[in-house]
């Protein structure tokens, strides 16, 4: 689907969602964006004092001719008629303050001063949107340059705070406001985060149950279907989607990254965690349509890096300091919400992923151990989020933070907080104590690492470097868990464990533009890996892997099915993604019937089930009767996956209760004499 | 490689290096004809005693000009036909399995006998399921 289309589509949706509240008092997505838009272009005047300090890199945009196409009159924007109105006219609407802001751009400015960067325009920007930070990066000629925002933060807390009518992302931080956000109102409720955590899951998934301790509301019913998330604007609760505040938080971004280039960017390339299912993609892809971003790569944050280390060991041949030799690496990136492994084989420019893997356990859920030891009543005393709850919440999880932050560099910390309402928490946590609490998690990394190398069919000794990245791999005891099953003395020191991800997509960005570097620093392949098994469901409810994990990008596999009734002449593919034996256990990505199968005794009837993933990891399923063949037999069905939009878990349950086995199909014997 | 060992030890004379690499050619043209390249080493421009550093050097200059984020999308089954070779042949378990089993096809094939890519392909019999037990 075009992005266009999706706009479109998206437009239709929280139309038909939300219309009877949005006309009467909550503005829509659509005038929340507007009114974001409105704000970044006037902010783009503001702010142009800071960018003021280093003029080499970004001369001052000359006000005078910004102010003109940047200064809408306020009434054009907010008075044009609300998108419930008419959806067509809402999409284009939105097109019309598009350009509006992006006129930043305009070619008249493309003075010769600013070269190394206006001479790539159509260069994908790197975006690491994380749990908890987020940070951007582009090529500017030479090299990868992250941009820093109006605070001179190349790091950006990844949040949207929601204030009356206005909106504000952590890229900015509120900095045009009278007074920035600090970390008390960003945990008032508020402020939506994590939504990494969230996009695309169900209120079944545990990742989402466990969010439900955030300040903000996360509501589940526990039927598979979307969570209700919240923010508190006015003493109320106000319905948002963690996609509505991601495209939130990117358009500010995107409003930053055209500041600092002077003209509009369409392209990125962002990072994403292993263990994200196909349908969490869709959903950033939606985000990013939204705010009329292209997403050229969704790339695993492991590799990305892999990326950057294949054009680090590019460059020491270059320089005559590398072997040429093959090396192999193995990446642990472990983030606030996400953790994951790679091990790529670089040598050339050539980084081959020979295995992924991942899984949900990150600094969020080291956190919330902490505040659980350090106030046992946790969840007694924090079932209700009532205002004074919130807030004393708020304050622990401050104090844990810090608390965690200092033990990565002290043997002890002491925490003192006054809680309120007669809660204190004053202990001492010694870092021997921390480690207990959290030892779950760092088996689950142990585990990840130990997947990792046996998938790649290589031990301990065969690696030669260990790269360690991600906000928690400043943990000691994650570096030594890490480091001793490599067995290893001390990890690879070229690389900024916050930067490393972002840096790799934008090199990423600019080799999938098409930019191409005199000094070779960009002829660089990357050859990707499929992080999880896909598969059908057969053989009475179990997964049948048809690509298995680790299978190199780009990928066609097939198999031969069989019916399991006489006179079966339907069938039901169900595709899923996953590690489990069992469908069920398996993330649903979608289905599709096949009819006029030839009437036949069981068993006698071929079908070919073949899936394919193109190199920009688009997922296609074919399905058809290969025998008998003949004119008798109706023509293949080709469907793009995932089609499924929500409810996940009660679709699969409806199709299991309503076919049953009625329409399974099993797996056809190899046969040993072709 | 060994249908040349004997002719290589009945040649005498400087002339017989020109006279020995000429029979190489021969060995190796004879392999494939028919359409496209017979053996996973032909996929990769290799011959078939080639090193496991042989292998990968050869997958990754053929990976640079083949895969898809250079060679745009339509070149996708280039590359899978390219890293199957490449999975085969770089683990030495599979590698041995196949240079037993193309052995075993290239003897028992008869002279002009069956098409290219029924020998090459399809699995092979086996000597246990050969058997009638």
């Amino acid at each position: 689907m075009s992005p266009c289309l999706l706009q479109h589509f998206e437009a239709h949706r929280s139309h038909a969602l939300r219309a009877p509240a949005a006309s009467r008092r909550f503005p829509t997505l659509r005038e929340r964006l507007r009114l974001v838009g409105v704000r970044a272009a006037c902010r783009v005047r503001g702010t142009s004092r800071p960018l003021r300090k280093d003029p080499p890199a970004f001369p001052p945009p000359p006000s005078s001719r910004l102010n003109l196409p940047l200064l809408p009159p306020p009434t054009t924007a907010l008075s044009s008629p609300p998108a419930s109105c008419s959806k067509k006219r809402a999409s284009h609407g939105r097109g019309r303050m598009s350009e509006q802001v992006y006129i930043v751009a305009s070619d008249s400015e493309t003075t010769g001063e600013d070269k190394s960067q206006l001479s790539f325009p159509n260069v994908a920007i790197g975006i690491d949107i994380g749990t908890s930070n987020c940070s951007v990066a582009v090529w500017t000629g030479h090299q990868v340059e992250l941009l820093e925002n109006t605070r001179n933060q190349k790091g950006m807390r990844s949040y949207v705070m929601f204030k009356d009518d206005t909106l504000s992302a952590g890229v900015t931080g509120g900095a045009t406001q009278e007074h920035g956000h600090e970390e008390r109102d960003i945990l008032s409720g508020s402020a939506i985060f994590n939504m990494k955590r969230l996009i695309g899951r169900m209120d079944t998934d545990e990742v989402v149950q466990a969010s439900k301790s955030l300040p903000f509301l996360v509501q589940t019913l526990g039927i598979g279907v979307r969570p209700f998330i919240a923010a508190l604007v006015n003493n109320m609760w106000r319905y948002t989607t963690p996609e509505e505040v991601l495209s939130i938080f990117l358009l500010e971004l995107k409003t930053l990254v055209e500041m600092h280039l002077k003209h509009p960017v369409r392209n990125a390339v962002l990072t994403i965690p292993v263990a994200f299912s196909r349908f969490q993609q869709t959903r950033i892809e939606r985000a990013c349509a939204m705010v009329g971003l292209h997403v050229l790569r969704l790339m695993p944050e492991p590799t990305a890096v892999a990326l950057l280390y294949a054009q680090q060991q590019q460059q020491l041949l270059h320089d005559n300091m590398g072997s040429g030799m093959e090396k192999i690496a193995l990446i642990f990136n472990m983030g606030a919400g996400y953790c994951d492994a790679a091990v790529a084989a670089t040598a050339g420019g050539v980084s081959q992923i020979r295995a992924l893997s991942g899984s949900t356990v990150g600094g969020e859920d080291i956190l919330q151990n902490v505040m659980r030891h350090l106030l046992p009543d946790f969840d007694s005393l924090y079932v209700d989020q009532t205002m004074d709850r919130i807030k004393s919440m708020g304050l622990l999880r401050m104090a844990t933070q810090d608390a965690i932050h200092k033990l990565a560099s002290q043997q002890h910390v002491e925490i003192n907080v006054d809680l309120g309402a007669g809660h204190k928490v004053s202990k001492i946590l010694g870092r021997g104590e921390f480690e207990t609490v959290n030892q779950s998690i760092f088996e689950k990394c142990e585990g990840i690492i130990k997947q990792c190398l046996a998938d790649a069919k290589l031990g301990p000794e065969d690696i030669n470097d260990v790269i360690l990245v991600g906000g928690c791999s400043r943990i000691p005891k994650i570096r030594s868990v890490v480091l001793s099953l490599c067995k290893k003395e001390d990890s690879y020191c070229d690389m900024d464990p916050l930067e490393a991800a972002v840096s790799g997509a934008a090199l990423e960005g600019a080799i999938a533009s098409g930019v191409t570097d005199p000094s070779g620093c960009l002829d660089l392949l990357t050859i990707q890996a499929t992080p999880m098994n896909l598969g059908i469901h057969a053989d009475g409810g179990s997964f049948v892997a048809i690509i298995p994990r680790n299978t190199a990008v780009p990928a066609r596999r097939d198999m031969l099915f069989t019916t399991t009734h006489d006179n079966q002449t339907e069938a039901l593919i169900v595709v899923n993604e996953g590690e489990g034996n069992q469908a069920e256990e398996n993330h649903l990505l979608g289905y599709f019937k096949i009819t006029g199968i030839p009437a036949a005794g069981k068993g006698a009837v071929e079908i070919n089930v073949c899936m394919d993933i193109d190199a920009a990891n688009i997922l296609r399923v074919f399905a058809g009767v290969v025998k008998p063949h003949g004119q008798a037999v109706p023509p293949f069905i080709e469907v793009r996956m995932p089609t499924l939009d929500d409810g996940h878990a009660w679709c699969g349950q409806a199709l299991a209760k309503m076919y049953g086995s009625t329409l399974d199909l099993t797996v056809l014997p190899k046969k040993l004499h072709p | 490689m060994m249908i040349c060992a004997p002719v290589g030890v009945s040649a005498p004379k400087p002339a017989a290096v020109g006279y020995r690499a000429r029979k190489v050619r021969c060995a190796v043209a004879a392999a494939p004809a028919g359409i496209g390249p017979a053996t996973l080493y032909d996929v990769l421009g290799l011959r078939a005693g080639a090193t496991l550093r042989e292998i990968k050097a050869a997958y990754r200059r053929l990976a640079q000009e083949r895969h898809p984020d250079v060679a745009g999308a339509p070149a996708a089954g280039d590359f899978v036909t390219l890293h199957d070779a490449y999975a085969t042949l770089s683990d030495p378990d599979r590698r041995a399995r196949y240079d037993r089993d193309s052995v075993v096809a290239m003897a028992r094939a008869p002279p002009g006998g069956p098409p290219r890519w029924y020998t090459a392909r399809r699995p092979r019999r086996t000597w246990e399921t050969d058997q009638c037990w």
